[in-house]
């Protein structure tokens, strides 16, 4: 595959701490254009702090983020790198409606600012582009966790990003809704968006991401060809058991 | 309509439906933000600032912002440099403000004082009492309506409105120096405690029978308009004290909402057998 020349996020010995313990090593890390890029590895063993930290919500202790080749200021909090969170840590009980939701990743930093009528086209699309179009009035409190895991990937998509960072996704998906997450994932590289998933599902990891980036005790361990990382040897060092591939 | 004859009855009725659409409006974000507990403690903590305004001869509105400040301070200092838990800090500090503003009342020459401000009396309310309430609701409706796309996100999933860009704790910070000035505002008409209720009460109403975030808003300030006109009339010909007269209707409308909700949830859950399945939220 032809890679442009320049990543569209990278890490230069970007490092997380929580008080004294190091949740992240120093980490060199480069994502392309249309890279599906999974982040796997033990629990505590560094995966959402990177993805945080890539995204701005953990300071990094020390390195930088870079996105568009341009230091971010040990941040990416920015439109263009969006962050689809994990499903338990938004307020599904409240009746807002799926468009107002969605429209929450179009604020940026003008929150006084009533939406357009380019904003809300813009949510539009970014519903029909996850198949949740009809469901723009429904409340949020009313949807399944299929639904659910959409919206916030359309209020990612919203914000017309170059970079989607997703938090275990597919976490309690049932297998149809997992394969409808993964098609939308696909459809996304296919249009140059860089997207970063932290995965607990090794076997999909390996078979719908073209790159696995493995992490244990904060430090990259492997990064390569999802096939070759997550083999079964590879599988082995990283989750300390081993499993038939 | 004969109580209306009187001056001191329309000003006190201007007065509480003032405060009776403030201070639903601001409830029903205080309950979806789960800061019903802060705003009951800041309505303690405020008292101190009331009171040391009352004795200075300033205004006790302004007074009991800045003890809400002060509240407000205390609390992060406890939280980020002690590390003491957030709902210790709240009721210690609100608690220990309260009874510095119980002290400061108990100065006054005016022994009543203290009952006064604790419960309010919409019958003394002032040509001056009633401008600062309108004066209120104005501000408070108003910063809610532009602030309404920022709350509904930060509300929502606060880690997300951070990495838009979006400063989760100044927003945070005007919504409770909203609902400081709604408590303040309430406290000629309804006392800074019963202040709460109308915050409480028909926010909770509401979030049993709204289905969007307008029928809430909606609800909510019906909710407590009624509470608030029915309640001034009820204490007036029946005698009875008008804060907690207030203050018991919103509650009661809680219950009645409660009984009307509860089986029509229960038969629309059945409906969507999906939904328990999203326990993955």
């Amino acid at each position: 595959m032809n890679r442009p020349a320049t990543p569209v996020l990278e890490t230069r010995r970007l490092s997380v701490t929580y008080g004294r313990r190091c949740a992240l090593q120093p980490t060199d890390l480069a994502v392309w254009p249309g890279e599906a890029v999974a982040i796997v590895g033990r629990n505590g063993s560094g995966k959402s702090s990177l993805l945080r930290a890539l995204c701005g919500i953990e300071p990094a202790a020390r390195g930088e983020v870079v996105l568009h080749a341009e230091s971010c200021h040990h941040t990416a909090r920015t439109v263009e790198v969006a962050y689809v969170p994990q499903r338990s840590e938004a307020r599904w009980d409240l009746p807002f409606s799926v468009g107002q939701v969605v429209a929450a990743g179009r604020i940026r930093n003008r929150w006084w600012r009533r939406g357009s009528r380019g904003d809300r086209d813009a949510v539009d699309t970014a519903l029909a582009a996850v198949g949740l179009g009809d469901l723009g009035d429904r409340a949020v409190s009313e949807l399944s966790g299929g639904q659910a895991q959409r919206v916030l990937l359309a209020r990612a998509l919203v914000q017309q990003p170059d970079v989607l960072l997703m938090d275990e996704p597919l976490a309690g998906l049932d297998l149809e809704t997992v394969d409808t997450v993964l098609a939308l994932i696909q459809r996304l590289t296919g249009r140059d968006l860089a997207v970063c998933c932290v995965l607990h599902e090794v076997d999909i990891a390996r078979g719908s991401f073209s790159r696995v980036v493995a992490l244990s005790g904060g430090v990259v361990v492997a990064d390569g060809p999802a096939a070759s990382v997550l083999d079964a040897d590879g599988i082995e060092s990283i989750f300390l058991r081993r499993v038939a591939v | 309509m004969e109580p209306f004859e009187y001056d001191f009855m329309v000003r006190a009725a201007v007065a509480t439906i003032a405060v009776c659409i403030a201070a639903p409006a601001c409830g029903v974000w205080a309950l979806s933000r789960r800061l019903v507990y802060l705003t009951d403690a800041m309505s303690h903590g405020m008292l101190a600032g009331v009171a040391g305004a009352a004795i200075i001869g300033g205004s006790l509105l302004v007074g009991g912002l800045i003890a809400a400040l002060a509240m407000a301070l205390f609390i992060s200092l406890l939280v980020v440099r002690a590390r003491v838990p957030e709902d210790g800090a709240i009721g210690v500090v609100g608690q220990g403000l309260f009874a510095l503003g119980v002290i400061g009342v108990s100065l006054q020459s005016e022994p009543r004082a203290l009952a006064h401000v604790l419960f309010g009396n919409p019958l003394t309310v002032s040509r001056f009492d009633v401008i600062v309430d309108v004066a209120v609701v104005v501000i408070v409706i108003g910063t809610l309506a532009v602030m309404k796309p920022a709350l509904l996100a930060t509300t929502f999933d606060a880690v997300h409105a951070r990495t838009v860009g979006m400063r989760v704790g100044l927003i945070d910070s005007a919504l409770l120096v909203v609902l400081s000035m709604t408590v303040v505002a309430g406290l000629v008409t309804v006392g800074v405690l019963m202040a709460v209720t109308l915050i409480v009460a028909p926010a909770v109403t509401a979030r049993m029978l709204g289905r969007s975030l307008n029928a809430m808003f909606a609800i909510a300030v019906a909710s407590g308009l009624m509470a608030g006109v029915v309640g001034l009339l009820v204490s007036y010909h029946a005698g009875l004290p008008t804060g907690p007269t207030v203050a018991l209707l919103a509650v009661a409308q809680v219950g009645v909402a409660a009984l009307w909700a509860h089986p029509a949830r229960a038969s629309r859950r059945s409906l969507i057998p999906d939904r328990a399945s999203a326990a993955a939220h």
